[in-house]
């Protein structure tokens, strides 16, 4: 017997599906804007000649970069709660899991971006640092008002197709039972017994999604350089 | 104004520039010149604090730039420096590249700094250049944005790293001319170059380094005429005699 595919049951979940999706773009959002924010940072003490600065962002960036994200997320899952719990004195009932999901993502993303803002700073010809300098700007004039500016400018590409990858990645919240997009579709199929029909429209949705916005990184890479 | 007195500096083991002496004083123009890697660029760069050295003390207007109590960011918004890549930047405008160190770095009003940038880019004749982006100016209009970016700074004396090696031949005089402006109008300036040329016209001292010695220190009549080092003599035959 063929397998015969039933897909009644993805009508009447849309709602659900969707609220599944904006679980994914706010994890993705908000781990975008920490994982930039906090990059930079990682970035400059990375670069700076500040020995224990340098060691910790390279040690940081390193651990992060060697363990697999999943196993962070459940780390994070299982230890950011309680330690949240504690902290702001909430309930047992309170769900955090949503909360230890976006501070996992945002440091684990972190790590990435850090190596790709340090490239980028370090692609700005290093005479713009002096040409700064030499008009009396201090280190962190110098690079807030001249190198970041441009090192971003190169970098914006790069900082998009790694939002694309991250908001694949936050499908790995299903270990927290998260209901983000992924783990609602799971959730249906599992209910209805259609999982093999919801795992295929929610690759579907996946595809289409990431695969515009890399069209339109490509277009505006292209723009970019005409 | 800046006194260099035995200067020397290290990469490693590397020595790159030995036991420097010169004076420069105000009002002067002093030309520095020699073959590449002759230690002129790293010298010039030691004046403002941008490269670091090891030995010797250089002072400026009375500040010595070795001591590191000096606020070198203080010091260096009082010195102009024009670079052989010129080094405006590249994601602002003309008018912006001219009026973000004022702001930032001196603390002038938006107004006080746009009508100052606005000035020097009128004597630089670029004016009609101010909203445009570096990018869509040519080398030596990009290297004339540099100077008044610098002058803008109202500096006590200008240094110049190569101001014109990075240029198409066609655009060197219109650089040169506003150096040779400027010289005339009094400015202090310390001009590493090879354009014996500006030296001849404006300048009152010329220093000749090799291996980053100064090989030669003199009167610009002197150094020309009669200079006393085999090095220079050999040095001048080679570029004048074309």
């Amino acid at each position: 017997m063929m397998y015969e595919f039933d897909w009644s049951s993805i009508p009447g979940a849309l709602p659900f599906l969707w609220q599944g999706m904006l679980v994914s773009l706010e994890i993705t959002a908000v781990a975008v804007v920490v994982g930039i924010v906090w990059g930079t940072l990682l970035a400059l003490m990375r670069l700076s000649h500040l020995g224990p600065l340098s060691w910790f962002a390279a040690g940081y960036v390193n651990l992060f970069r060697s363990v697999p994200l999943v196993m962070v997320l459940l780390w994070f899952f299982l230890i950011v709660p309680q330690f949240l719990q504690n902290l702001l004195n909430l309930g047992r009932a309170t769900d955090t899991r949503l909360i230890s999901a976006i501070i996992g993502f945002a440091l684990f993303e972190a790590a990435y971006y850090s190596e790709i803002i340090r490239a980028g700073i370090q692609s700005v010809p290093t005479g713009q640092m002096a040409a700064a300098f030499a008009l009396g700007m201090t280190y962190a004039q110098a690079m807030r008002l001249v190198v970041l500016p441009q090192a971003f400018r190169n970098m914006v590409p790069l900082l998009l197709t790694q939002a694309i990858i991250l908001f694949q990645d936050t499908s790995l919240v299903y270990v927290s039972a998260l209901a983000d997009f992924f783990g609602a579709a799971n959730k249906i199929g599992d209910r209805d017994g259609r999982i093999v029909e919801l795992l295929l429209f929610a690759g579907a949705v996946y595809f289409v999604l990431c695969y515009a916005a890399s069209y339109a990184v490509r277009r505006l890479q292209k723009r970019a350089a005409a | 104004m800046i006194s260099i007195r035995k200067v020397s500096k290290y990469y490693g083991d590397f020595r790159v520039l030995t036991d420097c002496s010169t004076e420069v004083r105000k009002g002067e123009v002093i030309v520095v010149c020699g073959p590449s890697g002759s230690g002129k660029s790293t010298l010039i760069k030691c004046v403002n604090g941008l490269e670091p050295f090891q030995q010797g003390e250089i002072s400026v207007d009375g500040t010595s730039v070795g001591d590191p109590k000096t606020n070198l960011n203080r010091l260096r918004a009082r010195l102009g420096m024009v670079f052989q890549n010129f080094e405006l930047f590249p994601h602002m405008r003309v008018i912006d590249n001219l009026t973000i160190a004022q702001s930032k770095v001196l603390g002038r009003s938006k107004e006080a700094a746009t009508a100052k940038g606005l000035k020097l880019l009128d004597r630089v004749d670029l004016k009609a250049h101010a909203e445009k982006y570096p990018g869509q100016l040519s080398g030596g209009q990009q290297q004339r944005v540099a100077i008044a970016r610098a002058l803008c700074m109202d500096p006590i004396c200008m240094l110049f790293d190569e101001p014109t090696s990075a240029l198409d031949p066609e655009m060197i005089n219109e650089v040169l001319d506003v150096m040779v402006q400027l010289a005339k109008d009094g400015m202090t300036m310390m001009v590493v170059t090879h354009e014996m040329g500006f030296a001849r016209n404006v300048a009152h001292r010329v220093i000749f380094m090799d291996q980053g010695r100064i090989v030669e220190d003199d009167a610009k009549d002197a150094f020309f005429s009669t200079p006393r080092s085999e090095r220079v003599q050999q040095f001048l035959s080679k570029i004048l005699h074309h």
